[in-house]
């Protein structure tokens, strides 16, 4: 089954090392029989291609990078707003997660437009704040074994409408904003995190829970799907991932 | 005063070997900053004589301070360097004191100091260079440097306050560093490599400056050399490349290998004069920068690789330089001198080393996270992970046969690691 991954402005946004999110998508996709296709869709993309992907990622970037970003997503973010409703998997990280709120209020006052994917918003931290810089380590209620761990590092303060909506629980460290211990958040199919580290790959049950929700649409939508139902996605042998995981978790 | 804190300062230094406490290379200045914060620019003062040279970057400080003394040395000046590891003002001033004598006085031509990226502007707020070299600007160590572009701002304030009379010299293929050159008043020169070395296709994935500073559209490149590095042009504004010293003309024998090596010699020869060239085949490179150390008959070759720019460089390097497969040794620290987030690693392309590995061992703290790393580069070789340095190295070197290279590629404070397990000797 072929399974078309939407990498978007991976020239941009792509400061903190998250493309190791794509390389994990890509990779685990086809340990488990799938057919993964890495589309990039930057600027120069025309703003439907949006509207063809199964699954969605976005990392985070610099002030400069952004403002570059946030002028293109004038035109491709009702799509993708309209993609994250449909309840396309996604994973959208740091900068990206603050682009998908409803604005970011800067230091001056001075308010950006997000494109309102999400119920929440983001202010640039107080004059003397120190940016939220370190490990952190969450739990999730969709994941109810595993503590995930990640490395945090970002200027603003995230607050969501509801904070029931939130991804995880900060064990330790910031997550949103440093005081109400939520991290993230989840809807519909999609995740927005200060998680770089990257999350994906330490964290694979995340990984595997974006991949299985592309498959499911594709297999409900049966969207070109040629395959005989059930459909069976191999397993992973997780040892390595989860000794990384665990001997970070293990030093904190 | 000053006369009592270097006294002062040169006991501390004492004593720190005395007790075998590290040749106190950052805490005699630090005593004496604290207790008169204008120490250094009040001896630099003293010695108007004494020529100062500042080199920054990201990458490849170490390496041309060395070459730079190693040239000015030849053609007969005394030449005052701080050691690596202290390119903060601590350091700056510990090197005064531990050089210059109870009447403040320096007996060297000159002085050059290497600063890094957050002391910049600390450092040109206490001292006017006589030349400056900024050598790149790559992203690094993002939770302590902070983001490229915040960097750049902070430089360009701190270069605009200069003296008229500061010479510049400025990497012309980085398009962040060359728009600094085009806002300053002073005498800009850029340095750049031969395009017929560009030999890059695509834009990689370790850069940052990629979009045009003046208009925020994409950049284009006629060539590129790596990272963010080569012949940019924006397609929409005006701006690209003027002025660019190349090199082409000019026949040079490096004398360390890889483009970024081209890019610190190009830097050095043209801040000193292209005719210095001809001492180049005499120097070998600073410790852990293309280091060959002979351990148990094995030919040892240590790079620093610090971060995704560095790192791609040193894969690039190596694998040009194996013939048919070679044994490696990787190893990630994650302490303060390395950065505490491992992240970066993903921003590194390994490929070129899987090809030409035999046996791959992975340490440092961080070991797992390497090993997951060459993974899920979908990779057929074998990695063995051991989190005892000491047994990495052993077991890498017995599977490596007498008189064969064996490659390490540490991150900062590993290197230092490195060296100490295989010089038997502590060296900062």
């Amino acid at each position: 089954m072929k399974i078309n991954i939407g990498w978007l402005y991976p020239d941009l946004m792509n400061t903190y090392g998250d493309r190791g999110n794509i390389i994990t998508l890509n990779y685990r996709a086809k340990m488990m029989g799938l057919d993964p296709i890495v589309n990039k869709i930057s600027i120069n993309e025309p703003e439907d291609s949006i509207s063809k992907m199964d699954l969605i990622f976005m990392g985070g970037a610099q002030d400069t990078q952004q403002e570059i970003v946030n002028e293109d997503l004038k035109i491709k973010g009702s799509f993708l707003k309209k993609a994250i409703n449909d309840g396309v998997p996604g994973l959208y990280v740091c900068g990206a997660y603050q682009f998908l709120g409803k604005y970011y209020r800067e230091a001056n006052g001075k308010i950006i437009d997000g494109i309102g994917a999400f119920d929440l918003y983001t202010e640039s931290s107080k004059f003397g704040d120190p940016r939220c810089i370190g490990n952190i380590v969450i739990e999730s209620k969709l994941f109810p074994k595993i503590k995930l761990v990640g490395f945090e590092n970002h200027g603003g303060r995230t607050y969501l409408a509801d904070k029931n909506c939130a991804f995880a629980h900060v064990i330790k460290g910031y997550g949103n904003n440093g005081e109400d211990r939520t991290e993230g958040i989840f809807y519909k199919n999609s995740f927005g995190t200060y998680l770089h580290g990257p999350i994906l790959p330490k964290n694979p049950e995340l990984a595997d829970y974006l991949i299985k929700k592309a498959v499911e649409r594709k297999l409900v939508q049966n969207v070109g799907v040629k395959c005989d139902r059930p459909f069976k996605l191999k397993n992973i042998d997780n040892k390595l991932e989860n000794k990384a995981r665990e001997f970070v978790i293990d030093k904190l | 005063m000053n006369t009592i804190l270097i006294l002062l300062g040169k006991i501390i230094i004492k004593i720190s070997q005395l007790l075998n406490l590290g040749s106190g290379s950052t805490w005699p200045g630090h005593v004496a900053l604290l207790l008169n914060s204008k120490f250094i620019e009040q001896i630099i003062d003293k010695n108007k004589k004494m020529k100062i040279i500042v080199i920054a970057g990201t990458n490849g400080k170490t390496t041309s301070t060395a070459l730079l003394k190693f040239l000015l040395e030849k053609s007969g000046h005394k030449v005052l360097t701080n050691n690596e590891g202290a390119n903060l003002l601590n350091g700056v001033a510990s090197t005064i004191i531990r050089n210059c004598d109870e009447f403040s006085k320096l007996n060297y031509d000159y002085a050059i100091f290497e600063s890094d990226e957050l002391n910049l502007p600390l450092l040109l707020n206490k001292i006017v260079p006589d030349k400056i070299l900024i050598l790149n600007l790559f992203r690094d160590q993002l939770d302590r440097y902070g983001e490229v572009n915040t960097i750049a701002t902070k430089w360009l304030s701190a270069l605009k306050k200069l003296d008229e009379k500061t010479e510049i010299f400025i990497n012309g293929d980085d398009p962040q560093l060359y728009y600094i050159g085009t806002k300053l008043s002073q005498k800009v020169q850029y340095f750049g490599i031969d395009k017929k070395l560009m030999k890059l296709k695509d834009v990689p994935n370790d850069v940052d400056s990629i979009y045009c500073p003046v208009c925020l559209s994409m950049l284009k490149y006629h060539e590129l050399s790596y990272a963010h590095l080569g012949n940019f042009y924006c397609s929409k504004c005006n701006f690209k490349r003027r002025d660019v010293f190349d090199f082409s003309k000019v026949k040079i024998n490096y004398p360390m290998k890889g483009l970024y090596n081209v890019y610190n010699t190009n830097a050095v020869l043209l801040l000193l004069g292209i005719q210095n060239n001809k001492w180049l085949g005499q120097f070998t490179p600073a410790f852990g920068r293309q280091e060959e150390i002979v351990y148990k008959n094995r030919k040892i070759f240590l790079l620093l690789s610090k971060n995704p720019a560095g790192f791609n460089q040193s894969i690039q390097t190596v694998s040009s330089m194996v013939k048919s497969k070679a044994n490696f040794l990787i190893i990630l620290n994650n302490r303060v001198p390395d950065g505490l987030d491992v992240s970066w690693i993903w921003d590194v392309d390994f490929k070129p080393i899987l090809e030409v590995a035999n046996n791959i061992i992975v340490s440092g703290d961080r070991l797992y996270d390497l090993n997951l790393r060459l993974k899920y580069e979908n990779t057929k070789n074998k990695i063995e992970a051991f989190e005892d340095l000491s047994k990495a190295i052993e077991t890498i070197v017995n599977k490596t046969k007498v008189g064969e290279r064996l490659y390490i590629l540490p991150t900062y404070s590993a290197m230092l690691e490195v060296r100490k397990i295989l010089l038997g000797r502590k060296l900062l």
